[in-house]
């Protein structure tokens, strides 16, 4: 079996977090890095316009959002405008899917088993929605996904609620669907949980969900990173 | 000979894709492995990339178009070759077939045109711009093909509009120096504003809200704000400008409110039934007494006028509003109200919203009453203000942390005059 890097980042600006992703996936994609990695964050509150966004779905123009202490970005993934904030877990796999299946539909599916399977932890019936790529929970969205495809090399990924107040998302039309309740692992589980310790428990179930979908042995051994012939990406 | 540049498959299941941006012009050098264009699919995007090397000689497929799998987006080939005579011509797919172009830019042909001359015409190429740099533009009005690009080939994003706002003078709306005449036209579509669709959490308070307490459910938020500072501002103030107009109370409650709501524009808001409506700029409606009712004349701006353009201004509608003289625009495009009663020794009371309007302030008497100053009880000046919140537009905590800013401008002249 082969291994996926788990990359713990904690909080980390997107702007960030988006060079490293940028930086992993060119270097798989050259064959520096050999072997698939899972970056997971947590992002200050952030709005990125994915390549369908549609003009409707950001009823606030860019100056407005950011005097509201919003950052925005312009990103090449797919999908239309989405919130990241505090307290939603956001991954950002980057794999090769010449080792996997070269199919961009499959690879969507996957991610949403990966986290249907991770709400399972928290006895949350969590869903697809045929035609709106996502996972749901009675009819409300629980995470998002978005991804971006460079030479069969994937980045972008999938943004799940944990204990965000989803505050965020009054001000963008997730993912261009109106109407759309958000909700969080925190409140569908209904547990008065320790918060912490509910955000320990999601990482640990969308890991161990990530290592049985694609069939990935996940590791945090920083070992691993010093096989590549390049230097390890995280001295930032 | 000439290569096509085929719609790919990102999945054995995909049908077709959309095609959303070009990463080389046309008459572009490609080289193998070069990233020619961007599609998207469901919720992914994949890099199209060049399986041969030379230049992009046609684009056939625009940026935005969905296309089917397999179906040609373009060639790549030597400049000068001719793409009509070889084998398949690559016209026939564009002139009937199903690309379908999104949204033709003026000034580019409606259909691509036959490609006999491959080389690329600069006078014809679209205005490239990000979808953010293009949702700036619509928001300010400006014109992106007098922009210039610094993106990806000349591609405009949105640092090439804060350039351009930049080196804009200072015809900016942004807090201009006052000047004593506005020429302020009357509220309307097309003016400053930005509509938000209710998100699900705003349809059900409001629904909900108003069941229980009318058509506008209304709750109160009342601080009391010590005035001793403002007393000993206004007064220097009014003694410095002896020869002029006196400045009140009313005035500097007006400005302060003002500015506090540029500070909040979650306050500064109109409820429209379906959304809700934020306004960019400030106009406070000021209740007036006349003999057998009130109206509510509006100071436009009020954010950006001085104390004594205030006075003036509230002044001289004030005494029409009285004989009945305003105008119906004078009286109409309010952003927030104001009602003050401390002149009949009111000390606090509730005002009723001014609909469309989310909120109303309403301002009681100054009066001396004893507070603890520094662990002491002293005799203060104290002032009661009431603000009524429209519970659809502007919750608890949004109208508190609005009304402790007003505070803050109330009790530090200083902070007001930044």
């Amino acid at each position: 079996m082969f291994p996926l890097g788990i990359l713990d980042l904690g909080r980390q600006r997107y702007g960030e977090t988006l060079d490293l992703q940028r930086s992993l996936a060119k270097q798989r994609v050259s064959g520096a890095l050999d072997h698939d990695v899972l970056l997971l964050v947590e992002h200050p509150t952030v709005v990125t316009l994915g390549r369908g966004t549609k003009a409707s779905s950001l009823p606030l123009s860019a100056a407005q959002l950011e005097a509201r202490g919003m950052e925005v970005y312009e990103v090449e993934r797919g999908g239309d405008a989405t919130v990241h904030e505090p307290g939603q877990l956001v991954g950002y796999p980057i794999l090769d899917l010449h080792r996997h299946r070269q199919d961009l539909h499959w690879y969507l599916r996957q991610l949403e088993a990966v986290l249907i399977e991770a709400l399972t932890a928290f006895d949350i019936p969590a869903e697809r929605n045929p035609g709106l790529t996502g996972v749901w929970t009675g009819g409300r969205k629980i995470a998002s996904i978005g991804i971006h495809v460079k030479q069969w090399v994937t980045l972008h990924g999938f943004a799940l609620n944990v204990i965000n107040e989803l505050k965020g998302f009054d001000w963008v039309v997730p993912c261009g669907i109106s109407g759309v309740i958000m909700t969080s692992v925190a409140r569908e589980a209904g547990r008065s949980t320790d918060q912490l310790q509910l955000w320990n428990e999601t990482k640990d179930a969308v890991i161990g969900a990530m290592g049985r979908q694609f069939d990935l042995a996940p590791t945090r051994d920083p070992e691993l990173w010093t096989t590549p012939p390049q230097n390890p990406p995280l001295r930032q | 000979m000439a290569t096509k540049i085929l719609m790919e498959a990102l999945s054995p299941t995909m049908e077709e894709g959309r095609l959303v941006e070009w990463k080389k012009k046309e008459g572009d050098a490609v080289a193998l492995g070069d990233v020619l264009a961007e599609v998207e699919t469901d919720k992914a995007v994949m890099e199209i990339v060049a399986r041969s090397a030379g230049t992009l000689l046609k684009q056939i497929a625009a940026a935005g178009a969905t296309v089917p799998v397999s179906q040609l987006v373009g060639w790549i080939g030597q400049p000068g070759e001719a793409l009509a005579d070889g084998a398949p011509a690559p016209t026939a797919a564009d002139a009937s077939g199903p690309v379908v172009s999104a949204a033709p830019p003026p000034g580019t042909a409606a259909s691509p045109k036959a490609a006999a001359t491959p080389a690329s015409d600069p006078g014809s190429s679209r205005v490239k711009a990000s979808p953010l740099a293009r949702k700036i533009a619509a928001d300010q009005g400006l014109n992106l093909a007098s922009v210039a690009g610094s993106g990806p080939e000349g591609r405009i994003i949105k640092r090439d509009l804060d350039a351009v706002n930049a080196a804009r003078p200072a015809s900016a709306p942004s807090r201009p120096s006052a000047g004593p005449s506005w020429s302020v036209s009357p509220a309307g579509p097309g003016l400053g504003y930005t509509d938000v669709p209710l998100t699900q959490i705003r349809k059900t308070i409001a629904k909900r809200l108003a069941q229980s307490i009318g058509p506008i459910p209304t709750f109160y938020l009342t601080t009391e704000v010590d005035m001793e500072r403002m007393w000993e501002a206004r007064a220097s103030l009014n003694a410095a400008g002896e020869d002029q107009s006196k400045i009140s109370f009313n005035d500097i409650i007006m400005k302060a409110l003002a500015t506090a709501l540029i500070e909040h524009p979650a306050c500064n808001a109109w409820w429209q039934d379906d959304h809700i409506r934020y306004w960019n700029d400030v106009h406070i409606s000021m209740a007036v007494a006349i003999p057998d009712g009130l109206i509510t004349p509006v100071i436009r701006h009020a954010d950006r006028k001085s104390l004594r353009q205030i006075g003036a201004e509230a002044k001289e509608l004030a005494g029409r509003a009285r004989n009945r003289k305003l105008m119906p625009e004078e009286y109409t495009g309010g952003t927030f109200s104001i009602s003050n009663l401390g002149m009949f020794d009111i000390d606090e009371f509730t005002a009723v919203i001014n609909p469309p309007e989310a909120g109303i302030l309403a301002v009681g008497r100054i009066a001396e009453r004893p507070a603890v100053v520094d662990g002491a009880i002293a005799i203060r000046r104290r002032l009661r203000l009431t603000m009524s919140c429209d519970h659809r537009v502007i919750d608890g905590a949004t109208g508190a942390a609005f009304l402790k800013t007003l505070k803050l401008f109330l009790e530090n002249p200083l902070a007001l005059v930044w």
